[in-house]
């Protein structure tokens, strides 16, 4: 009980301990403000990547499979199941209004039931917006001034359904590309982008100067590589699209490669849509009368396919537990739907059935990698702090040495000294971890308006929206990791103490008494 | 006078004066060892302290009076002599090489140390020093024993006439005053042993008589053995009995 006292009193009217609990508050504050930054970061990412692919992806690459609509029917019956909707993957090449020309990954959609599996429309940035975005001090957003030629309300509405009224007056399926696909949109440190002149290079070396705005004037080249039925390669396919809107997901790798088609375009364009078609079939006889030379050939009615059905859980599915209860789900239905299209469709263990996390697990587990790193990192630093309070005690050890001696005249045992340094240590912990705590939920808490000061008051942007794709910071600390902050701060200070509490109930009582 | 009872070649005095002997010490040996060379402080001392009496240990500086007051209170060992045992008993109990947590318990009960230099701790009230020595001694059980145990602090407070300072640090007392509270701290835990160190060694002579007619009115009211260190022949003079130390052994009177 004496350690209690003198823990209570040495706490406030010792300086040196004092500056040890500051590097106690300095850094948890510092472990927590980086763990909860990275862990906010890493779900942004992964929230943000699952605004364009749903929950859990039913896939059958290149081919595809057919009666998806009959699978994406069996799939909302499942109370699990908010929305499916069926998408054709591949991968494409653009050339733009400038003659630049890109690979890009081409997502067919239907408007509707992708927003429903996904935020897609959340995701169209040309919309009419009433206010300028927080950081759009000066109102450079265009979206806050009319557009001519056309209305910001057209653009959207254009966004979610993909199409685009043609120069006859006549609307025409149109795509609708990631905000940083042309490269003719520059963003803003606020998060919203401005259009900018685009320069085309000449053969004479001048450059001819591309003045447009994608989604009311631009039009795209799109090339694909269709599949025949026996799943060879054949020539590519051309089509000018116009552009309808561009969206911004948030996650560059996303924004910069990926464009959505109309569905039926790429069906089309991939000979994925409903037809009757010529075919080679080397074990086919000649049937008579059906008008064919060659006896391998044949004519046969082809469903329409798609690669990807995407599903949506009527739950909020973050949690890896979640998606993976989800995934089972579509499972079971698609295992019965593969049972009733038996030798049409790829049997369930063929069929790849994935959640989002373990589609982009690479780009997961480099975060999760990237933060524990940076925890390690920040850990060694705190062992600093061990090490503080290892040499405060020590001397404050021998500073006390009388004291000591004094204790232990009157009947205290060496491990009771002990433990008066080793609780002035735990004191130390609680008081700085607590307050480091505070202090790192103040700077979490505000960590975008303290951002924003440093940027205008010393021209430091260290969280640059064009680097991270992310226009705020994470600022929410999670109790969980508050709580083994803390108990981390706590057992460090009380490591720190042990040595000199060691030397303190080493010392001998009458040397102590006797030391000057 | 009776103050040779430590000679062995009177058997039949050794076994009178042991029957009333609560602290006996038998040929006790200290030598500190200063790199190599090593000095000899105690050779063989024989001792023997009465059931509520009053023995002054006298000698000169340096002689091994402290070192003898530390190993008798429990807070040092004695070195094992080159011939025969050496041994330390309080009432019976042999302390000479009892475990330390006997030690502990024996330091915590049995004994109150007094200082010359007071020896406070600076960061606790008068109060609180007193308290400090009970808090010590009940351990976890505190709680429980905290009333009575306030309640024989601010009597014995009462009692050294700093009933007006309770609150105060040690570093705002008189040296009178902290030897005061010293006293009383070493009391709290009703003690049956009171060593003192040169309790008034370190103040002047007026300040010196009040301390020692305190600690002789205390050791009546609660019958206690006192073995006090002293330099001072007037406090020797009040002693029921007078033992020093020449040579690292109890000179013969
Ligand atoms: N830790 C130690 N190491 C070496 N020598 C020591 C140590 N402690 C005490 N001594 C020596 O032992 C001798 C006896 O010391 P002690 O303090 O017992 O003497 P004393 O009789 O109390 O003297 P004083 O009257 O001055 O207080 C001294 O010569 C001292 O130098
Ligand atoms: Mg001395």
């Amino acid at each position: 009980m004496y350690q209690f006292l003198l823990t209570k009193r040495y706490l406030v009217s010792k300086i040196m301990p004092l500056l040890a609990a500051v590097a106690v508050i300095l850094c948890t504050a510092m472990v927590l403000v980086v763990w909860s930054v990275m862990n906010g970061f890493l779900t942004m990412l992964i929230s943000s990547g699952r605004t364009m692919t749903g929950d859990v992806v039913v896939s059958w690459p290149n081919a595809g499979f057919a009666q998806y609509q009959e699978l994406i029917d069996d799939l909302r019956k499942e109370p699990l199941v908010k929305a499916a909707a069926p998408v054709i993957e591949s991968f494409g090449l653009i050339a733009l209004p400038d003659g630049a020309k890109k690979t890009v990954r081409v997502r067919g959609v239907e408007g509707p039931s992708y927003a429903q599996v996904t935020r897609y429309e959340e995701t169209l940035h040309w919309r009419p917006i009433s206010e300028p975005v927080e950081k759009d001090v000066d109102r450079e957003d265009p979206r806050l001034h009319s557009i001519s030629g056309t209305s910001w309300e057209e653009v959207l509405d254009n966004g979610r359904r993909l199409v685009r009224k043609g120069e006859s007056g006549r609307v025409e399926p149109a795509m609708v590309m990631g905000i940083e696909v042309s490269e003719f949109n520059r963003r803003q440190i606020g998060g919203f982008y401005v259009p900018q002149q685009a320069y085309q290079a000449l053969p004479n070396g001048e450059y001819a100067f591309v003045d447009l705005f994608m989604p009311r004037d631009g039009k795209v080249l799109l090339s694909l590589a269709p599949l025949d039925a026996s799943g060879r390669a054949v020539e590519m396919v051309s089509r000018n699209l116009a552009v309808a809107n561009e969206f911004q997901s948030g996650v560059f790798d996303v924004d910069s490669s990926l464009v959505l088609i109309p569905l039926e375009v790429a069906q089309d364009m991939l000979r994925m849509n409903a037809a009757r078609r010529v075919v080679k079939d080397p074990k086919a006889k000649l049937a008579a009368g059906d008008g064919f030379d060659d006896p391998a050939e044949k004519l046969v009615e082809e469903p329409a396919r798609v690669t990807d059905v995407l599903v949506r859980g009527s739950m909020d599915v973050f949690r890896t537990q979640d998606a993976m209860q989800l995934r089972a789900a579509v499972e079971r239905v698609y295992e019965r739907f593969a049972e009733r299209h038996k030798g049409v469709v790829p049997p369930v263990h063929s069929i790849n059935i994935l959640t989002w996390e373990q589609q982009n697990r690479t780009m997961i587990s480099a975060v999760k990698k990237e933060t524990v790193l940076l925890l390690v990192l920040f850990m060694i630093i705190s062992l600093v702090a061990v090490f503080l309070i290892l040499a405060i005690f020590w001397s404050m050890v021998a500073e006390k040495t009388k004291d000591i001696g004094v204790l232990r005249a009157v009947g205290a045992s060496s491990a009771g000294v002990a433990g008066l340094w080793v609780s002035y240590g735990l004191a130390i912990g609680i008081v700085g971890s607590s307050l480091g705590l505070c202090l790192a939920w103040t700077i979490v808490a505000n960590i975008n308006p303290i951002h924003e000061w440093l940027g205008r008051a010393m021209g430091i942007v260290i969280w640059d929206p064009r680097i991270y794709y992310f226009v705020t910071i994470p600022n929410k600390v999670e109790p969980d990791k508050a709580v083994i902050v803390f108990v981390a701060g706590v057992l460090s200070s009380t490591i720190g103490a042990l040595v000199p509490a060691a030397r303190a109930a080493l010392m001998h009582p009458v040397k102590a008494l006797r030391f000057e | 006078m009776n103050d040779g009872p430590a000679s062995s070649a009177n058997p039949a005095a050794l076994r009178e004066t042991a029957s009333d002997a609560c602290l006996r010490v038998e040929n006790l040996h200290k030598t500190y060892a200063l790199g190599r060379v090593k000095v000899p402080v105690l050779r063989g001392v024989d001792l023997s302290v009465a059931e509520g009496g009053f023995t002054a240990i006298l000698g000169a500086s340096g002689s091994g009076k402290s070192t003898l007051l530390h190993l008798m209170g429990g807070l040092d060992r004695p070195d094992r002599p080159a011939s025969g045992v050496s041994s330390i008993r309080y009432k019976g109990r042999e302390l000479a090489g009892a475990s330390r947590s006997t030690l502990d318990a024996y330091r915590a009960r049995e004994t109150g140390f007094v200082f010359q230099f007071y020896h406070l701790l600076p960061e606790l009230s008068v109060m609180e020093n007193i308290l400090v020595a009970s808090m010590v001694r009940w351990g976890l059980a505190w709680p429980a024993h905290r009333g009575a145990a306030t309640r024989a602090a601010e009597e014995l407070v009462e009692h050294v006439g700093l009933s007006h300072r309770k609150r105060h640090r040690p570093a705002e007392l008189s040296g009178g005053e902290r030897q005061r509270v010293a006293i009383a701290r070493s009391l709290i835990n009703e003690p049956t042993l009171l060593l003192a160190d040169e309790p008034t060694g370190n103040l002047d002579q007026k300040t010196g008589e009040t301390i020692l007619e305190m600690l002789l009115s205390i050791r009546a009211a609660r019958r206690l053995t006192m073995v006090v260190v002293t330099h001072d022949e007037r406090t020797a003079a009040r002693a029921d009995r007078v033992v020093r130390l020449v040579d690292g052994r109890v000179a013969k009177a």
